[in-house]
């Protein structure tokens, strides 16, 4: 196996950068040094790091919604449109875009202008090219942030690095299983090794890039363990790259207590592994996102939804949260709704940030919980790979070890299944492949029978697409009525 | 009608369904796994025989499929927004593949941002799609006009 978890050389960065420059006819245009020059001329205050770096310090949580458009003009006055109601700037990018379909980007492009509404999904960078991304850095007074789902997103970070966005979004397993359909996971690791490795390059010129894996994977009853041992990974991968601002994130599960223990054990845990592997000058910060499933089509429902998420995120001491709006269960927002979704949003944020959540025994058992499954799985990773977590990760995908639920990609096992149990915390309602000890396993199968019980019904596969539907349907536990 | 009569013809219409092929997938370059795997669950507990594409299938992977198995029916889901160019020729290009008589649904958030639903409807039976469903029909409901169209059309 070609792929190994270690810095890329210049050399290979240097040959693999003529081809990835070379993939659409806007890559000619970034020169590496003058990004450089670009991202020194950037002010503080639009730096992502630094605001994370602030709002870590005094333990506030900050606010970014998602956002993209096809149309330049459009995107930014979008973004400035919203750029008052939160801390933090996306450009969501669209869902061509993200296969490197440009040609079908061009086609929805030409589109939308001729309809004079967006058609697109998201913001296509790559199409617009280092100008144009520019213009809408320069637009703003907020740092922004390239959000997206692309298991090849070389040519992405190459324009809108040196554009100025100063965040970078994804991963090689989290924006591969949950977004790709056949894509090799060998292969979407190393295209990942490559923006880690620019961002590295930045980092050593003075220009720290914040690097944030995607945390909800398929958003869909994803446990904790899951998609921590996915971010912990992304973030070794990345700082073996030289990536030093690592934000990791987990996406509302909805029972608080599990979402307040997810958050901590999180930051806890990434601590532990990057130490271990030798990383100690790192800036690492957290990410909430509010509840990822599908939503009630009534707002007023929806900001019900929000506000929780919202809620959950300030208690959990997150650093930052990424806010949904009132149109979720109708697709991509107006920027009034999207709005609306960050004021929501800032309103319970600011009733609940004084508080704190009080340490308890079931918190504490949750984080411990959490701790020991991601120990489990992590040590079986490390182990297949020989000590390499790269080659680990593509073996413990492969065998089912690391497996994430209702996710696309053919490489994935799809076995582990969740479920709800009688107090709404994600559990596991069949194991899949994934290693965890007999204790844990009974603890799991506990739970759920403990539901199963209180609902007068066996669990089964129905329960599971119950608790799928539940949010929107007004509930969080799919219970029979 | 009493009730062995009535049960036995459910159990034929099942029957029926049995041999009844569908096509089931997530147009163009859209990755939402879930609702496919759930439709899927349905319609095969329906009595549907369902080749399930999956995610991200193109207008002539639908076709080939519907063509390898006999298909009466193919089911476009789309739910990130681009449906309106993804969706858009379908009908054509089964004509032009010999497919003139197939039942055609669509269904999902098939348009960017929140629009009436029967602006989109209309939009998308002008596209030549014989139903258009929102993303929250009860799949079982499908599953009934799904019959009566097949049957229609043979």
């Amino acid at each position: 196996m070609q792929l190994r978890n270690k810095k890329l050389d210049m050399d290979t960065f240097l040959s693999e950068r003529t081809e990835v420059v070379a993939s659409w006819v806007t890559g000619k245009d970034v020169d590496f040094e003058e990004g450089v020059r670009y991202q020194h001329s950037l002010p503080e205050s639009k730096r992502f790091s630094s605001v994370l770096a602030a709002a870590d310090r005094e333990g506030r949580t900050l606010r970014q919604p998602r956002a993209g458009v096809a149309l330049v003009d459009e995107h930014i006055k979008l973004l400035q449109f919203l750029e008052d109601a939160c801390d933090l700037l996306p450009s969501t990018i669209d869902a061509y875009t993200r296969l490197n379909h440009y040609e079908k980007a061009a086609e929805g492009i030409a589109r939308s202008t001729a309809a004079g509404t967006s058609l697109l999904n998201g913001f296509p960078a790559v199409n617009h090219g280092l100008k144009e991304c520019r213009r809408v850095v320069e637009s703003l007074t907020k740092p922004v942030q390239v959000r997206h789902g692309t298991p090849d997103a070389r040519l992405l970070a190459e324009i809108t690095l040196a554009a100025g966005f100063t965040a970078y979004e994804g991963g090689g397993i989290s924006y591969n299983i949950p977004y790709a359909k056949k894509v090799p996971l060998e292969r979407s690791l190393r295209h990942w090794q490559y923006c880690d490795r620019l961002v590295g390059f930045y980092e050593e010129r003075g220009v720290r890039i914040n690097r944030e894996p995607f945390g909800p994977l398929s958003g869909t009853l994803v446990p904790p363990f899951v998609s921590h041992c996915v971010a912990i990974i992304e973030g070794l991968l990345a700082l073996e790259q030289g990536c030093k601002c690592i934000t990791l994130g987990y996406g509302q599960a909805g029972n608080l207590v599990q979402d307040i223990a997810a958050i901590r054990s999180l930051r806890e845990l990434a601590n532990e592994y990057f130490q271990a592997a030798g990383f100690t000058d790192y800036q690492l910060s957290t990410v909430f996102h509010q509840w990822m499933g599908g939503f009630p089509e009534n707002e007023a429902m929806a900001f019900s939804v929000i506000c929780s998420g919202a809620a959950a995120a300030a208690l959990a001491g997150a650093t930052k949260v990424i806010v949904k709006t009132p149109h979720e269960a109708s697709g991509v927002p107006t920027k009034e709704a999207n709005k609306q979704g960050l004021e929501a949003t800032t309103q319970t944020l600011n009733m609940v940030r004084e508080q704190i959540f009080p340490m308890s025994p079931t918190l504490d058992q949750e984080i411990e919980l959490i701790k020991r499954e991601v120990r489990c799985v992590l040590a079986k990773v490390f182990e297949l790979g020989e000590g390499d977590v790269a080659i680990g990760t593509v073996r413990a995908v492969a065998a089912g070890v690391l497996d994430v639920p209702f996710a696309p990609a053919t490489c994935n096992a799809g076995k582990l299944l969740p479920v709800r149990d009688n107090v709404g915390a994600v559990r596991i309602f069949d194991a899949g492949r994934v290693p965890l000890p007999d204790d844990v396993l009974t603890f799991h199968r506990d739970r759920v029978a403990e539901r199963a019980k209180a609902e007068k019904r066996e669990a089964s596969s129905q329960m599971v697409v119950d608790d799928i539907y539940a949010i929107s349907k007004s509930r969080l536990i799919g219970r029979p009525r | 009608m009493n009730y062995l009569t009535k049960n036995r013809r459910t159990q034929g219409a099942n029957e029926d369904m049995s041999e009844t092929n569908v096509i089931l997938g997530v147009i163009g370059s859209d990755c939402h796994a879930v609702g496919n795997k759930i439709i899927d669950t349905v319609l095969t507990g329906e009595g549907f025989r369902v080749t399930n594409l999956g995610v991200m299938v193109s207008q002539d992977e639908f076709i080939d499929a519907a063509i390898e198995v006999g298909a009466g029916a193919i089911l476009v889901s789309s739910i990130y927004g681009h449906g309106e160019i993804d969706c858009a020729g379908f009908r054509g290009r089964c004509i032009e593949r010999g497919l003139e008589d197939i039942v055609l649904y669509v269904g999902g958030n098939l348009v960017i941002g929140k629009r009436e639903f029967s602006e989109v409807e209309s939009m998308f039976k002008d596209m030549g799609y014989d139903r258009v469903f929102p993303p929250t029909v009860d799949i079982k409901s499908v599953a009934q006009s799904l019959r009566q169209d097949i049957v229609a059309r043979q």
